[in-house]
């Protein structure tokens, strides 16, 4: 409590007071749509930190939220929302996506402010804990931590209001709460082939990339398991027993798929890809035997045609018509 | 780095000096050259003026997004953009509730009052731009025009011009591991293009064929290029520190399960229907090095036989195939071994399959 006494414009409680239960997670459309937004806000009115405003669109399942999707914001004077847009534009959303709820909203700005609560007041009606998600744009990793790879994180902060009451008033609070980011399936795929420029794609080489550089960071991020553990026994680093207790239960999973019913649909698996590239063998061999017989009968009746004999048997298969007499007998 | 960097943005809020890289020029939006261009109207004079077609992120991961949850059905949506030069820019793209069947996707009434009032919206919220196309799914069968869609794109194009057309098929975006979409512009009325360029070979089901090649030569695509912002940029690499993860844990093979089991049978119903041409009809394509008129090498090349365009879609199914289980066999070296076990037999395995892929290709 001491940070807030000591600041009062804060408006977020410090983490160590109370954490947020959520488990959030984060789609990447919606970090891309604000990101639009705001590059598009900046070009509109020249200048280097517009007012952005936007609804998020996601689901929510107890404590679970998942972040979807997002819409842009109409903004009367005085900071007020419009709310007939947002009504208009979310049952617009809902008559397309009809599992996507309204549950918060998103900001630029480096950290909430008094001016989050007075818009944080405006949403309350639509969902009865509304979250914000602020893009920071500049919050800016210290250069020369790349080294660190869990230190590399996105200019985003999830936040979920409270009511805190103080000297017998209620007022609104903001706690910082963490986050996932989850993908689907297709939307992981585009976000790839956006990332690389929309080229390339269906090569082993393109293919084999894309999973070293997974295995890779997860490499990595062992390493980095590693050297904690290799210093906590050492006694350089404070020991931390959640995470070891987790590290223990997460080896203890290894290995992942021993169960012979794993094995077997694994193995039947395997037999079955092998096969369709079987098939696809086999299918080719069939058509270049067969392209092999065409010639050879090309070939074999080559020394009765002349020299437009060539174009002859491609002509009989387009119309049956069409085709040189020489050539007639040539299947016999 | 971090000194120039925070004394050049000191510079700029002091100086009010927007500091705009130049792939972020073109979220610009600027209200009277798009009115003089819609005046000069170049578009009338030659059918084949736009080459391109620029996407921006937001609105490709939108459409995929969208596409992939409407399957099996089609699904459709409107695109805002502008045009820039011999490209149309599409800068956002949103969905619209028509309900579209297995095969077709039309746009009915009740979707025209959910446009324009979803338009009239974004101007509200600083997307200036107007429609510019529509986009729907081919769930499966692979990115073209079908005669319905035709039809739709001549009479937009008559009324609405500049207008395209994309198409994105969600299935093969999935199996292929790379996003399946084609943007297309068609030709006015009675126009005959001069040479029917077959574009690309696609492989395209036994059922949808005689559609595709009837309307085949009433359109021509456009080359689809994506842009993003420096800040979309920075964003998408933060990212991958994120969802690495996913690449990891999704099985393609499972997820694509279903549409490699009908690309299966469609090639067993090609390959059945490519036995009979094969005896009776079936010439040899005589393809000799002293063909010198370009013409006729242009026919030759369209009629390649049934036979080799199945071996064309089995192979892909084959690699598509081989892709997955390369994630799986990997995944299985890595998670399933004990401490201190040799993986030898994984090992072997991966080799086989790495082995197998290289073959095919």
């Amino acid at each position: 409590m001491s940070a807030m006494d000591t600041d009062d414009a804060s408006v977020v409680l410090p983490p160590s007071t109370t954490t947020s239960g959520l488990s959030l997670s984060l789609h990447p459309l919606p970090i891309l749509n604000i990101s639009e937004h705001l590059t598009r806000l900046k070009l509109q009115t020249n200048s280097t930190l517009p007012f952005v405003l936007g609804a998020l669109l996601g689901t929510q399942n107890g404590r679970e939220i998942e972040i979807v999707n997002t819409f842009e914001l109409a903004v009367d004077e005085g900071e007020k929302v419009d709310h007939g847009f947002l009504v208009s534009r979310r049952d617009q959303y809902k008559q397309v996506f009809p599992s996507l709820e309204f549950i918060g909203w998103y900001s630029v700005a480096p950290e909430p402010t008094a001016r989050h609560i007075a818009l944080h007041e405006q949403f309350t009606s639509y969902a009865s804990t509304p979250l914000l998600l602020l893009l920071q744009p500049t919050a800016t990793r210290p250069v020369g931590s790349s080294t660190d790879v869990t230190a590399q994180t996105l200019p985003f902060k999830a936040y979920e209001p409270t009511i805190e009451i103080r000297d017998r008033k209620t007022r609104w609070m903001f706690i910082e709460a963490s986050y996932n980011v989850e993908t689907g399936e297709a939307e992981r795929i585009a976000v790839d082939w956006t990332a690389r420029g929309g080229e390339g794609g269906t090569s082993v080489e393109s293919h084999l990339q894309t999973q070293r550089a997974a295995v890779q960071m997860l490499h990595d991020r062992i390493l980095v398991l590693v050297q904690y553990v290799t210093s906590v026994l050492a006694g350089q680093a404070p020991k931390d027993y959640i995470a070891l207790r987790s590290l223990s239960a997460l080896i203890a999973s290894l290995p992942a798929s021993e169960s012979p019913a794993f094995r077997e649909e694994f193995d039947t698996e395997y037999a079955d890809v092998q096969l369709t590239a079987y098939l696809s063998t086999l299918t080719k061999s069939a058509n270049i035997l067969n392209e092999l017989v065409d010639k050879h009968l090309l070939v074999a009746s080559g020394g009765r045609d002349d020299a437009r004999g060539q174009g002859g048997p491609r002509r009989r298969g387009m119309g049956r018509q069409g085709g040189i007499p020489g050539d007639w007998d040539r299947m016999h | 780095m971090s000194a120039n960097d925070t004394a050049f943005k000191t510079f700029s809020l002091t100086n009010d000096i927007l500091e705009v890289s130049p792939e972020d020029e073109i979220y610009r939006y600027d209200k009277d050259a798009a009115k003089r261009l819609d005046k000069e109207a170049p578009w009338t004079k030659d059918p084949k003026h736009f080459k391109k077609c620029r996407i921006s992120a937001v609105a490709l991961i939108k459409m995929v997004i969208h596409a992939r949850s409407g399957v099996p059905y089609e699904i459709m949506g409107l695109m805002q953009g502008k045009v820039v030069g011999d490209a149309m820019v599409v800068m956002d793209s949103f969905a619209l509730p028509v309900q579209g069947t297995e095969t077709r996707v039309n746009a009915a009434n009740e979707a025209n009052e959910y446009m324009v009032q979803y338009i009239q919206g974004s101007e509200k919220v600083g997307r200036l731009e107007n429609a510019v196309g529509w986009y729907h799914s081919h769930p499966g069968y692979g990115c073209w025009l079908s005669g319905i869609d035709v039809s739709t794109q001549m009479n937009n194009q008559k009324y609405t011009d500049p207008f395209v057309a994309v198409v994105i098929d969600p299935n093969r975006t999935i199996s292929a591991g790379k996003v399946d979409i084609g943007a297309f512009r068609t030709y006015p009325e009675n126009h005959k293009p001069e040479s029917s360029s077959s574009s690309e070979y696609q492989s395209i089901p036994l059922s949808k064929i005689e559609d595709f090649g009837v309307h085949a030569d009433q359109y021509y695509p456009l080359e689809v290029e994506i842009f993003k912002s420096s800040l979309d940029n920075e964003l998408l690499g933060l990212l991958w520190n994120k969802y690495w993860v996913n690449t990891l844990s999704q099985s393609p093979l499972i997820s694509n399960r279903e549409y490699a089991v009908s690309q299966l049978s469609d090639l067993h119903q090609k390959l059945a229907k490519a036995q009979t041409t094969v005896q009776s009809s079936r010439p040899t394509l005589p393809s000799l090095k002293d063909d010198t008129d370009g013409p006729k090498k242009e026919t030759k090349k369209k009629e390649d036989s049934q036979l080799t365009k199945s071996v064309r879609d089995s192979m892909k199914i084959a690699v598509e195939a081989q892709h997955g289980l390369i994630s799986q066999v990997i995944k299985d070296v890595i998670f399933s071994l004990r401490p201190g076990a040799t993986p030898a037999a994984s090992l072997a395995r991966a080799e086989e399959v790495m082995d197998t892929t290289m073959s095919l290709n």
